[in-house]
């Protein structure tokens, strides 16, 4: 697995979301005057220029975490209010697409980890989320083991059982097939080992049918 | 406990971005939020100019700002200048994940990085939490402005029993009011109680900080290492090595840590400048003029920018190309700092040492009258650099008698200052103006130690005319010194409260006070002693 794969990767999923927003803007000017403009058409574009922003975002931390050896600024962090924001952000896509957005957590959670990588691997997994669910998010976080926790969780079909074989692989970096979804996956992957305490390095989990029955991503973090 | 959020509505904003459509965008959703008090400035000039001329309590400022100050100097130069208080909340606003900057920043950071793009709710929820927490804080913001430390620590100890949530920022902030009140241990204390539940880069340097304050340099200097060793991006560690090193007197070590550190980030100001005074000690030209020309070309908009930083590189580029290269530089200082004393002196001395080595000894000693002059009206004990600066230039001009007796001064002057006292002893021995620079500075010591005491203990049997007499005498000497200073203004204040106030002794205090105030204004003996001196007036 190397940079350029991603890249590659990447690039493909970037020329999909902007060949989403020409498609679209060509049928709303075509409409032409029409006071009839389709509505619906603004929630696409909303979406993938959303996609692209995370898609530049994931591919500017993947080039340093490759290039400049970043580690992770730990602080810590409110988690309720990290949470909360992060679901303010992508309330209106979620609406768009009429999911319910929620999160879940004890109010005086705090955690340590860097807020900013841990914020893009959560906004990457929503975007990818609201493709896959039916008309549920839920985004859960608590202490397990001496580990923070965050899931995603939605209610579509849930992981194919390929990706939940190959989970063990995840962890050593390998096993990466086409498809954004599994490059989410790797980039979570890659900031989870970023978190190390002690001995302990961070490490995610796949599994379906957890608070709600389809897939569940975990980031643990030490 | 969560904190309870805040209106935004009735606060005062600024928002600075030089992108048309980026401020209309920001002002429609704090518009939208039912706020009505928006400014707007289009550069980092006027952004200035607008905290210049009213209070805000809310700046949103984008760290691209096209040509001029960026979002960073802005800052800077708000918080230096006191344009902005302590409790307005500043926001950068930045293209992509802060880390650098984050990593990069010296002394001022953001109370938030906001990562375009964002959109309203975002913003609100927020804007209402920063707002919030400065709230929380207001009351050991006002102990701060009225730097009453020990006010300040006691309200953070009261908030952090609460344990709330943000328990980890009060221990931030706890520990940098401790150092900034020179309570060191009560500092160590705060992050060694951090780091025992977890490791935190922010901890570790605090504690590294005590130890450099305590003197235990060599502890200091693995913990500064260890914290680069982790993270070697980690350049706030790198500065503080550097000042460890200087404090060892490894000079040679203390250049090559700032040269890492300014080609990790180049653009800070104060580094640079450092690596050019180090190198110019250290006799390596080629890098003080490299370091003096970044300093230059970031310091531009910087309120970073220095007249000793322009005169270093005309004396540099001078002796490395040619006379007429360094007079030029100094043509362009006049122009950047006009209707400035400090700059004018410096011009002067640099000017003087240049023609000297051209040749041209008349203008060499028109321009040294000129810094005399300047030197003069600046008033000796405002800063101990000019008495180095002016050293080094009758070194240059071949008088090194006088050199020697500006140096010996700055030493009596700041014999408690342990960088600075590195710094002259190694600018005398660069100079070839002492060999043993370090034991005759410590000689030097040992005697104003010696005497402090004496006046001390003068003071404690009750012989207070003696102890009068000598730290009077002491303080005619040593006109910059605070610990001597201040025990002048201590014994005269004893005298008065024994013996009546007299005014002749009150204009005394006020002339000690006010010299320690004018280098040392964080000074907790001084803050003490001030009210004292005030309660003592109010009942006369």
């Amino acid at each position: 697995m190397n940079f350029s794969d991603i890249l590659a990767s990447i690039i493909h999923d970037m020329k999909n979301s902007l060949g989403m927003v020409i498609n679209t803007l060509e049928e709303i000017t075509s409409a032409g005057d029409d006071a009839n403009l389709d509505k619906h058409k603004i929630p696409v574009l909303q979406h993938e220029a959303k996609r692209l922003s995370n898609n530049l975002i994931e591919l500017l931390t993947l080039y340093k975490i490759e290039n400049e050896r970043i580690t992770a600024s730990i602080d810590e962090v409110h988690v309720d209010e990290f949470l909360e924001e992060i679901v303010i952000d992508n309330q209106v896509f979620a609406q768009s697409k009429d999911v319910s957005l929620e999160y879940q957590c004890e109010p005086e959670l705090t955690g340590f980890f860097d807020e900013g990588l841990v914020r893009g691997v959560i906004n990457n997994l929503i975007g990818n989320g609201l493709r896959y669910t039916g008309s549920q998010m839920l985004i859960v976080a608590g202490m397990i083991d001496d580990h923070l926790v965050i899931q995603v969780e939605d209610d579509g079909e849930g992981y194919p059982q390929s990706m939940l074989d190959a989970q063990a692989a995840f962890d050593r970096n390998e096993s990466f097939v086409e498809g954004h979804t599994q490059l989410g996956i790797y980039f979570a992957g890659m900031v989870a080992r970023l978190h190390k305490n002690l001995e302990k390095k961070g490490f995610i989990r796949l599994s379906n049918g957890n608070h709600l029955k389809g897939g569940c991503f975990s980031i643990w973090l030490p | 406990m969560k904190l309870k959020r805040s209106y935004l509505e009735d606060k005062a904003y600024l928002v600075v971005d030089d992108f048309g459509d980026m401020r209309s965008l920001i002002k429609n959703m704090l518009l939208s939020c039912g706020v009505s008090d928006i400014s707007v400035a289009v550069n980092g000039l006027q952004a200035i100019a607008s905290m210049e001329s009213r209070r805000f309590d809310v700046v949103l400022c984008d760290y691209n700002l096209g040509a001029g100050k960026d979002g960073q100097q802005v800052l800077e130069e708000a918080r230096h200048r006191g344009l902005i208080g302590l409790g307005t909340v500043f926001v950068m606003i930045t293209a992509e994940n802060a880390r650098e900057m984050v990593m990069g920043a010296v002394e001022y950071e953001p109370d938030s990085y906001l990562t375009k793009p964002f959109n309203k709710d975002l913003l609100r929820s927020r804007l209402e939490k920063l707002i919030a927490k400065k709230q929380n804080l207001l009351t050991v913001e006002q102990a701060m402005d009225r730097k009453d430390f020990t006010q300040a620590i006691h309200i953070i100890d009261e908030k952090i029993a609460g344990k709330p949530p943000n328990i980890s920022e009060l221990n931030k902030l706890k520990g940098e009011i401790c150092l900034q009140a020179g309570e060191i241990d009560l500092a160590a204390a705060v992050y060694e109680k951090v780091l025992a539940v977890r490791e935190m880069p922010w901890a570790r340097l605090g504690l590294g900080k005590t130890l450099f304050l305590s003197k235990r340099y060599s502890e200091a200097k693995e913990v500064f290492q260890g914290l680069i060793n982790d993270n070697e991006r980690y350049t706030a560690a790198y500065d503080w090595l550097a000042k460890t090193y200087k404090c060892l007197n490894q000079m040679q070590s203390a250049q090559e840590v700032l040269q890492k550190a300014t080609d990790l980030s180049p653009k800070v100001v104060v580094r640079q400048r450092a690596l050019g005074e180090i190198a110019l000690t250290n006799k390596d030209e080629r890098t003080a003029n490299a370091a003096f020309s970044s300093a230059v070309k970031f310091g531009r908009h910087s309120v970073y920018k220095h007249p000793s930083i322009y005169a270093n590189l005309a004396k540099v580029t001078a002796a490395s190309k040619t006379g007429g290269a360094g007079l030029k530089i100094i043509k362009e200082m006049e122009r950047e700092f006009s209707d400035n004393a400090e700059a004018s002196f410096y011009a002067a001395a640099a000017e003087s040492v240049i023609h000297e080595g051209m040749g041209n000894a008349e203008a060499s000693k028109k321009s040294l009258d000129r810094a005399l002059g300047l030197y003069d009206t600046l008033g000796q004990h405002a800063s101990t650099d000019y008495s180095i600066e002016l050293a080094k230039t009758y070194d240059k001009l071949g008088d090194p008698k006088k050199a020697i007796d500006l140096l010996h001064q700055a030493v009596r002057n700041n014999h408690s200052d342990e960088e600075l006292l590195s710094e002259v002893g190694a600018t005398m021995e660069s100079l070839g103006l002492q060999d043993d620079s370090a034991n005759f500075i410590a000689e030097i010591r040992k005697e104003i130690v010696r005497l402090n005491n004496k006046g001390v203990q003068l003071a404690k049997v009750g012989k207070l005319e003696e102890a009068i007499i000598l730290f009077e005498e002491a303080a005619e000497g040593m006109s910059g010194n605070k610990v001597v200073n201040l025990n002048a203004a201590r014994v005269l204040l004893m005298n008065m409260e024994k013996n009546g106030m007299a005014a002749g002794e009150m204009g005394k205090v006020r002339l000690y006070l006010d010299r320690v105030k004018r280098v040392d204004p964080d000074n907790q003996v001084l803050r003490k002693l001030q009210i004292k001196f005030q309660e003592m007036v109010s009942r006369v």
